[in-house]
């Protein structure tokens, strides 16, 4: 039996940074076994919505009450008609809300990465450095020189489109043609650089959608239907990119239903020995066995599994002698901004579906001059300019019909996204009493905003008007909403946090656990602090570089 | 156009939010998912249909009634509307009527097509007043329903967008800034 389950790597996951390693590892010759936790999803062939036109959707892409129900949490969310197969049923992954944590989740081949928001940028020494400046959390790592050719090489197979801009705050990377701002985006986005002298920019947004055919794959059809999978692999998910890659090595074997239980531990190497799964459909208990194991499940999925692997070594959970695994969990906190209606431009409608907006790289405490009193780090902005039907009317019949087949005036919405401050008491336990249906324990999450976020976001809704305002939006409106709980923002980061000393972090600089060397954790478990981008192209980049030095940790013959 | 952008277009042409939208309220659980409950008679649907063709009636291109709009009520009361809403909406087809009694003598399918759109004028006033002043706990208005529904199904209808607007299920490109006359057709 043994034999049989015997391979080089195995990876726990095939979400983004899973198809990551499952790619990278395989490249390099090693058999490699993926497991993940739900159903297969073939590219295309699974995508049942990806064509249905908008009178094809019974609900026409609304939600029912069927669905408000069984995925009641997961509607809070960006689950939808056409989409809800790819978010997880809640009534059968239930999980304890110490305090309102919205956990949205994909248990299938290729996770969230079928319908993550592809929006990608890269941090830099200000994200790298802030932690050490401002004692917040401990210091990462690694710095922006360290990831930088990494951010190129993942950026390069993957395709993100953008524009080069010269920001320090917000480096450049290797892109593919920017897609174009529309009329009013860029009027908006030429007052901002004339009338803030603070040096802030909107930007077109960097989006995993490809403006060109690359590495088989596109160009993306302007349909921004994205979220149900795409028939023309118009942009980046494991389905369509990394997983065709690894499969056509011949090295790699994907196991779907495959839910992680914990990692098996060999006392005397000091080293994981391999992984212990339940099968989801037939309850029966595997486990697989290798020399490399990557933990990309995601990050409160990762950290559970750790948790869940108790030996006398580690009686509180893999790699966690310094009782950080579980603490300082994050996320980016937002639905705050503002929005408002344009009188110009009447002369000019806009053509396709751009499965993109615009960006506001982050313009607070970015040097000496901006330095604000009142909260530390910053946030972007994300959002954009559109021009639909005309909806203000008070006609009935044959005049409301005329007027709202007409456009009406331009619009701007601005949204912004603010980074978390690392909380050793945010945090992810294993409840001690509540079991799911395979018999795991439930995860026990307990987070909240604290002083600097709410504090940040009086900023980040009076800014947003602010540049609105300059760009001449009228009527402008502003929100916050603060039942927008931590999890709602789907970057849920930290938990197995990345640092120099073994007494306060989990993961070395190579996202290796401090304890037990062969064991590799690149989802967001990893990452030390939030910074306010958001950060999947940062997993794909410190995957990359993790399976490149343990595979040749390997070759030395140290794992 | 996308979704947020039809049912932000529809909240504000009803004075109001999205009727059986999504919850935002984390930790609040969806308890009074409307499933099952009172169903629709063929009269219902021919009532309803003759409702949404007064909102939206055939012109050059089809009205409600030929985008089978009745019938997407229906569907959407059914499925989408909570227990309390979806009561709402049955006594609103009652209440309708009776209005029309009241404005014109008799019901509303004997009504002609100038005293329908009298009478849903009215009533569209009226609800636009009644959500201005209502608190959260009352009870939605029908016709807010009403129009609600007539304008999500009619503009997600095939004939609804066909033939109103230029729809391209793969538009293949973007411009952000295409010339526009008026009696261009809108990209939708």
């Amino acid at each position: 039996m043994a034999n049989n389950n015997t391979y080089d790597a195995i990876v726990v996951g095939s979400g983004i940074s899973g198809g990551w390693a499952a790619m990278e590892l395989c490249k390099k010759g090693l058999k490699t076994i993926v497991l993940e936790r739900g159903r297969q999803v073939e590219h295309i062939k699974d995508y049942p919505t990806t064509n249905l036109a908008p009178w094809e959707l019974l609900h026409r892409n609304r939600n029912t009450n069927k669905i408000k129900d069984d995925q009641h949490i997961q509607v809070r969310g960006f689950c939808n008609e056409a989409n809800s197969h790819f978010f997880v049923n809640d009534k059968e992954h239930p999980y304890v809300q110490k305090k309102p944590y919205d956990w949205i989740r994909g248990y299938h081949v290729g996770g969230r990465s079928l319908m993550w928001g592809r929006q990608c940028y890269r941090w830099s020494d200000l994200d790298f450095e802030a932690n050490a400046k401002d004692g917040h959390g401990v210091d990462w790592p690694i710095r922006y020189k360290d990831i930088a050719p990494w951010y190129s090489y993942v950026e390069r197979f993957a395709g993100i489109s953008g524009s080069k801009e010269g920001l320090p705050q917000l480096p450049d990377g290797d892109f593919l043609p920017p897609m174009e701002m529309n009329a009013l985006e860029q009027h908006v986005s030429e007052s901002i650089k004339q009338k803030f002298s603070d040096g802030r920019r909107m930007i077109i947004g960097r989006v995993a959608n490809l403006t060109k055919g690359w590495n088989g794959r596109g160009p993306c059809q302007y349909r921004n239907l994205c979220d149900r999978g795409c028939p023309f692999s118009g942009y980046f998910s494991s389905n369509s990119a990394t997983l065709p890659v690894a499969a056509s090595t011949g090295n790699l074997t994907l196991r779907p239903h495959s839910i992680g239980m914990e990692i098996i531990y060999d006392k005397e190497k000091r080293m994981a020995k391999g992984v212990r799964i339940i099968d989801e459909l037939s309850n029966e208990v595997i486990e697989y066995y290798a020399k490399i194991i990557f933990l990309n499940a995601s990050t409160l999925g990762s950290t559970g599994i750790l948790l869940n692997s108790k030996s006398d070594v580690f009686p509180n959970g893999m790699g966690n002698s310094s009782d950080q695994l579980g603490r300082n969990l994050m996320d980016h906190h937002y639905h705050v901004g503002a929005g408002g209606r344009y009188d110009g431009l009447k002369d000019k409608v806009t053509f396709g579906r751009r499965p993109n907006g615009i960006y506001v790289a982050r313009f607070r405490n970015i040097d000496e001059k901006t330095k604000r009193s009142d909260y530390l780090r910053g946030f972007g902005y994300q959002g954009g300019a559109s021009r639909g039907m005309n909806w203000n009317s008070d006609e009935m019949g044959s005049e409301l019909k005329e007027q709202m087949t007409e456009p009406g005036d331009w619009s701007f919405w601005l949204g912004s996204w603010g980074e978390q401050l690392p909380h050793l008491d945010n945090r992810v336990l294993l409840s001690k009493t509540e079991k799911d249906k395979w018999g795991l324990p439930q995860l026990e999450i307990d987070c909240e905003w604290k002083e600097n976020e709410i504090a940040m976001r009086k900023d980040m809704m009076n800014s947003a008007a602010e540049m609105l305002e300059a760009g001449g939006i009228k009527d402008i409106y502003t929100f916050n909403d603060e039942k927008a709980y931590p999890g709602l923002c789907i970057h849920e980061m930290g938990t197995a946090r990345m640092g120099n000393d073994p007494k306060t972090s989990v993961l070395n600089k190579w996202n290796q656990l401090h304890e037990v060397k062969n064991v590799f954790n690149t989802d967001g478990a990893c990452m030390t602090s939030s910074a306010c981008q958001n950060p999947s192209v940062t997993y794909m980049a410190l995957t990359a570089r993790a399976a490149d030095y343990a595979v040749s940790e390997l070759k030395k013959g140290n794992l | 156009m996308d979704r947020r952008e039809l049912l932000k277009m529809v909240a504000l042409a009803t004075g109001g939010i999205v009727i059986g939208g999504e919850f935002f309220l984390a930790g609040c659980k969806n308890e009074n998912a409307g499933i099952g409950g009172a169903t629709f008679s063929n009269n219902d649907i021919a009532f309803l249909d003759e409702v949404a063709e007064t909102i939206i009636p055939k012109t050059t291109t089809a009205g409600a009634k030929e985008a089978e709009v009745g019938k997407f009520m229906t569907v959407m009361v059914n499925d989408c509307y909570d227990e309390a809403d979806q009561k709402t909406f049955h006594e609103g087809i009652k209440k309708l009527d009776e209005a029309c009694n009241k404005m014109h003598g008799h019901g509303f399918m004997k009504a002609d097509a100038a005293h329908r759109k009298e009478l849903l004028t009215s009533l569209d006033k009226e609800a636009k007043e009644y959500v201005k002043t209502k608190k959260k706990e009352d009870p939605n208005h029908y016709f807010q329903m009403m129009k609600q529904l007539t304008l999500i199904g009619y503009f997600t209808s095939k004939p609804g967008i066909e033939q109103n607007f230029n729809y391209q299920a793969v538009p293949g490109k973007f411009d952000g800034a295409v010339p526009y006359k008026k009696g261009d057709k809108l990209f939708v």
